[in-house]
């Protein structure tokens, strides 16, 4: 199998290529001075099973571009299949629609993959279990749960906590892997016009709730609601608060938000390429690479 | 039913202008429905029943490309989504229409990768003005109408009443847009600038050349597109050099990219006119050689045309 890389999360690509024991195979990504790109790839692939990694956070539309015309590249040099590892799948949240006129954008960017010629998809953790079925292609849902519980394991007993209704699935999924830890969920508001989030209760016992509690969730975007859940937590004596998020999705106030909340460590998976300016002494990366290498 | 109750017209963030001038001209009002989540992901909410409705996405797909592509086709979906009756993206300039070719091994024909995915969003229709080459309607099975920029860029052209017109293009690719213009302008001067390699000095360069008599003459340039203006402002530099008496530039899509600008101030040119497929920046509309042209009455007459059932070649198309 060769593997190519978008401009997305090269540094995944090439723990993805070392833990397959391979090497990344070479593409050239131009961008013309008005802000088109062009892609070369650059071995030959006729018959050969190929792997594109592109990861589709911020720019997201430009990254689902890339991955676009680099499958299309694939398929028309003669590839024999092309799975398509997107580690954060951009516009899940967009899943359905909402509100009456809203657009499922989702749809759109899965079917533009497909007609691109993507033959296989690899993701983590999406936002709903439903979301496989919007894709004609077979996908390959891995989860980076089982990395997180290796780590709260490390930290003894506590609680779980699920930020929001929506991931009580998730927070039973891993209260199993944990010998059936407690765990607790607050609950969210969010006001749709504004998109402000306000985090007042708790859903579950809240006598379960120990010096230590583990937010648990798929994503960390504005980092508003970790914040606020933190802040619940720490009102009902927790102490020691550690939040696990696979994709970290940070806007740009995020890292500052985060690092100054009531938050002890943040741990994010490689899912997203996190540069520089946004990481923070509280930040620690686990790679999702080896799943990747096994699922090939 | 009110009057234009049939169709809706709907713009994106890159052209809001011209849809709002061809909004105007027709008596309807422009919804525009993209927003932003804090993440940079586009959301698109038409706040209107389209039911049974026509509906126009005026969207050029300019830079940032990729962003302008992906709120067409949100858009797309969305009245798709919301029971239209048939869905016309309107695409005044086409972005990566230049990459409509294998032009080296293992490279994507991107240009068809932005065509399957309008069509596969749900467009009924794919209407462009003078994409980069015609074959490009083939990428999809649905009706792709193109139309040319000649037909706003025309009078602006005409107003000036140049004598001894001469019409060039700037290169071997341009020949059959510059001998439609000249066809059109009642001229039978047609010079080509060419590149040629110079194979005299012992390492190999291109020089240009030109065919047809260009001395003492007005010369109108002729091209589809000034992106960073290299090849259009060679050529103006050659052609003054063979003595013409003036080199102005006809385009329908002024990018206007890099250093595009300064190359054209500092050179022979002495007006540029293109049209505002284009948004164009505050900086370009202040630039005194430059005359923008509104494709604005051009688009609105298509519109009507399509929505009524008439036909868009028959004098639409010069």
């Amino acid at each position: 199998m060769k593997i190519f890389s978008g401009s997305s999360n090269k540094a995944l690509a090439e723990r993805i290529a070392k833990a397959c024991d391979a090497t990344l195979s070479p593409t050239e990504i131009f961008v013309f001075p008005d802000g088109e790109r062009r892609i070369q790839v650059q071995e030959r692939v006729v018959d050969e099973d190929c792997m594109v990694v592109q990861s589709t956070g911020t720019p997201v539309d430009t990254n689902y571009m890339e991955l676009f015309f680099l499958v299309d590249a694939l398929k028309r040099s003669g590839a024999k299949s092309v799975t398509a590892v997107v580690p954060y799948l951009g516009y899940q949240r967009q899943d359905h629609v909402f509100r009456d006129g809203e657009a499922v954008s989702l749809d759109v960017v899965v079917h533009a993959l497909e007609r691109s010629g993507a033959s296989r998809v690899i993701t983590f953790d999406l936002h709903s279990i439903k979301i496989p079925e919007v894709f004609s292609v077979p996908v390959v849902h891995l989860s980076a749960l089982p990395l997180f519980a290796d780590k709260i394991k490390n930290f003894g007993e506590g609680t779980l906590v699920s930020p929001d209704m929506g991931g009580l699935r998730r927070i039973n999924k891993m209260s199993d892997m944990l010998d059936n830890m407690p765990w607790i969920a607050t609950i969210k508001d969010r006001d749709l016009d504004t998109g402000n989030i306000s985090i007042e209760k708790i859903e579950g016992d809240v006598s379960k709730l120990g010096n230590k509690a583990f937010i648990v969730d798929d994503m960390i975007a504005s980092g508003k609601t970790i914040v606020e859940s933190a802040k619940l937590l720490h009102k009902h004596g927790a102490t020691e608060i550690y939040v696990f998020a696979t994709h970290a999705v940070f806007s740009k106030e995020a890292p500052e938000l985060l690092e100054n909340s009531l938050v002890k460590k943040v741990f994010v998976a490689d899912t997203v390429f996190v540069p520089e300016e946004k990481r923070f002494p509280k930040l620690e990366i686990l790679t999702v690479a080896q799943m990747v290498a096994a699922a090939r | 039913m009110a009057k234009n109750d049939d169709f809706v017209l709907l713009t994106g963030r890159s052209n809001p202008a011209l849809a709002k001038e061809i909004g105007k001209i027709l008596g309807v009002e422009v919804l525009e429905p993209i927003s932003v989540f804090s993440d940079g992901e586009i959301r698109v909410r038409i706040a209107k029943n389209l039911r049974r409705r026509m509906v126009f996405i005026i969207q050029p797909t300019s830079t940032p490309v990729n962003d302008h592509i992906m709120e067409l086709l949100f858009m797309i979906d969305a009245a798709k989504r919301a029971s239209a009756f048939e869905v016309t993206a309107v695409i005044p300039y086409y972005g990566y229409g230049r990459q409509d070719r294998k032009e080296m091994s293992r490279v994507p024909i991107s240009s068809s990768v932005v065509a399957s995915a309008i069509t596969a969003a749900g467009a009924d229709r794919i209407f462009t003005i003078d994409i980069h080459s015609e074959q490009q309607e083939g990428f999809t099975r649905k009706p792709w109408d193109n139309i040319f920029g000649s037909y706003s860029l025309l009078p602006a052209i005409k107003k000036k009443h140049l004598s001894k017109l001469v019409v060039a293009a700037p290169d071997k690719g341009g020949m059959l847009q510059a001998t439609g213009y000249a066809k059109l302008l009642g001229s039978d001067n047609i010079a080509l600038v060419y590149k040629k390699r110079d194979i005299q000095l012992n390492n190999v360069s291109n020089t240009l050349a030109m065919i047809g008599e260009v001395k003492d003459k007005n010369v109108l340039l002729v091209d589809d597109m000034i992106d960073t203006a290299g090849t259009i402002v060679n050529a103006a530099n050659h052609i003054h050099k063979q003595g013409a008496k003036s080199v102005r530039v006809v385009a329908t899509h002024g990018i206007f990219s890099g250093q595009a600008l300064e190359k054209i101030s500092d050179s022979a040119i002495s007006e540029v006119i293109i049209t505002n497929s284009i948004a164009q920046r505050p900086e370009v509309i202040k630039n005194k050689k430059i005359t923008i042209v509104s494709v604005g009455p051009l688009l609105a007459e298509a519109i009507k045309r399509i929505k009524s059932g008439e036909s868009i070649s028959k004098d639409l198309i010069l």
